[in-house]
């Protein structure tokens, strides 16, 4: 499941999490979950450098700039053919985390 | 409301620790070597500097504090400014106000890093909160990947292209061939500019820059006091900074100069055809052409037109990054964000030996830094000016 993070007093939702609202201060937050939250590709990259190890093996790949219809902006995993402009779902993959499609 | 002027403070002594690729030492020891040559410089004995604005990411867990008791200083006004690379402009603004004050009467401005085989990866994977939990674990492409996705809009609003980034690039590397500081010296030509390894598309090689060790700084006091150690000065006509401008832009496509360039050319009393040099904060090419844009040298979104149409070198029209800026001298982590100011000073001063600018009498400079989460939060600009 995938969850975004949203005040009880003004309806702002945010990314990254935090332990207030970073609208209006609050620190009423509750979460939103679901499978996959919608978005847009703001932008993308594809890496060829990484500066973990782990990442190394799996190089090159997509990394991409969304924003979510629910306001925020995240950055997270690709699919190869995700162009900016996309409409694509944002979802959370315990291997790969943050992943839209 | 327009800030009050800089009328009477001095910029003074712009020193370089020089860069080199690693070092074995800590970044106390790049602080304290480049404070001792502000005092050369200067012939100001240490217990006279009053002031200190200090800058440096390697430093920690120690800060200016710290350092005052590592070199014996027992100032006034302290002040740790880790801004990346806005810090050069933001030392100054605050070191200026506090003379103004007279909160203290010779303020010590310097910033510096060291470099290993480490340091740089830990800085990275530790850089902010938002980074650590929600950039890094995206495949750890450090500011390359960042960049690379403020560069891959950047490209799909203003047709800018990979030649656009690279006229900037092969024209700052022209410059360094003429400053014996810079690290990277041998000739870049646009072909192999273009024909660079990608490393995070469409940032390549020469679009990033090689993390080095070394330091910079400068002094800032009174006129009066300046004229009477004999020192050659420099003046502030204006200086801006900015903190998360625009939060709602989904992509950072402009600044904090955006907000502030108006008050930055009015307090000035100038405008941006009247500057002769121009120091950008370049950790990426595309960045500097965000900071033409934002400062008014050209509208917003035209900064491929910009470039194409200019020259960029030391002689052309418009020198820009005349030392060979961050991509060609090698980026000393918070010293990336004095290399702009120290440069501007070494020309308005006429003190930039082979690369001189032969008219340089008033120059823009600016920086940017911190790359908090998807985008810089820290934006300075200012005017300098001989006397």
């Amino acid at each position: 499941m995938m969850r975004l993070q949203r005040c009880t007093e003004c309806t702002a939702v945010q990314y990254p999490p935090r332990e207030v609202c970073g609208t209006c201060l609050s620190d009423r937050l509750a979460w939103d979950t679901t499978d996959a939250f919608p978005a847009r590709v703001v932008a993308r990259t594809r890496l060829h450098h990484s500066n973990e190890q782990d990442f190394r093996s799996r190089l090159p790949f997509t990394v991409g700039l969304v924003k979510f219809d629910a306001g925020p902006v995240a950055v997270c995993f690709l699919s190869a053919t995700a162009a900016p402009g996309d409409r694509v779902q944002v979802c959370f993959n315990a291997d790969a985390k943050l992943e839209a499609v | 409301m327009i800030a009050r002027s800089y009328d009477g403070v001095a910029l003074c002594c712009p020193v370089t620790e020089p860069y080199v690729r690693r070092s074995e030492h800590g970044a106390a020891w790049f602080l304290a070597r480049v404070l001792r040559r502000l005092l050369d410089a200067s012939g100001v004995a240490k217990s006279e500097v009053d002031g200190l604005c200090a800058s440096s990411f390697t430093l920690h867990p120690d800060t200016s504090v710290a350092f005052t008791q590592y070199v014996g200083l027992s100032p006034r006004v302290v002040e740790w400014l880790p801004m990346g690379g806005a810090c050069g402009v933001i030392a100054l603004r605050r070191a200026a106000r506090a003379v103004q004050a007279g909160d203290a009467e010779i303020v010590a401005c310097i910033a510096g890093d060291t470099a290993n085989e480490t340091s740089f990866r830990h800085l990275l994977a530790n850089f902010s909160t938002f980074a650590r939990d929600a950039v890094y674990p995206y495949g750890a492409g450090g500011p390359n990947a960042s960049f690379a996705l403020i560069a891959d809009a950047y490209m799909r609003a203003t047709g800018a292209t990979r030649e656009d980034f690279g006229k900037l690039a092969v024209a700052q590397r022209a410059n360094a061939q003429r400053n014996p500081l810079a690290l990277l010296r041998n000739e870049l030509t646009m072909e192999q500019y273009l024909d660079a390894r990608p490393i995070a598309e469409p940032l390549h090689l020469f679009d990033c820059v090689m993390p080095c060790a070394g330091a910079d700084g400068f002094l800032v006091m009174s006129e009066t006091r300046a004229r009477r150690l004999g020192l050659h000065v420099v003046r502030i006509l204006g200086a801006i900074e900015r903190h998360n401008a625009f939060p709602d832009d989904p992509v950072q496509l402009r600044g904090g100069w955006d907000m502030d360039r108006d008050a930055l050319w009015m307090q000035a009393g100038i405008g941006p055809r009247d500057v002769q040099v121009v120091e950008t904060y370049d950790d990426y090419p595309i960045i500097s052409m965000l900071q033409f844009e934002g400062l008014g040298l050209c509208p917003p979104g035209a900064g491929p037109e910009f470039v194409r149409r200019n020259d960029f070198t030391v002689d052309g029209s418009l020198p820009h990054n005349t030392g060979g800026g961050q991509l060609s001298m090698g980026q000393a982590g918070a010293a990336g964000g004095y290399l702009g100011v120290v440069e501007a000073m070494r020309q308005v001063l006429h003190q930039a030996e082979g690369r001189q600018v032969a008219q340089a009498c008033h120059a823009l400079v600016s920086g940017f830094g911190m790359i908090n989460y998807d985008r810089g939060l820290c934006s300075s600009a200012a005017v300098l000016a001989r006397t």
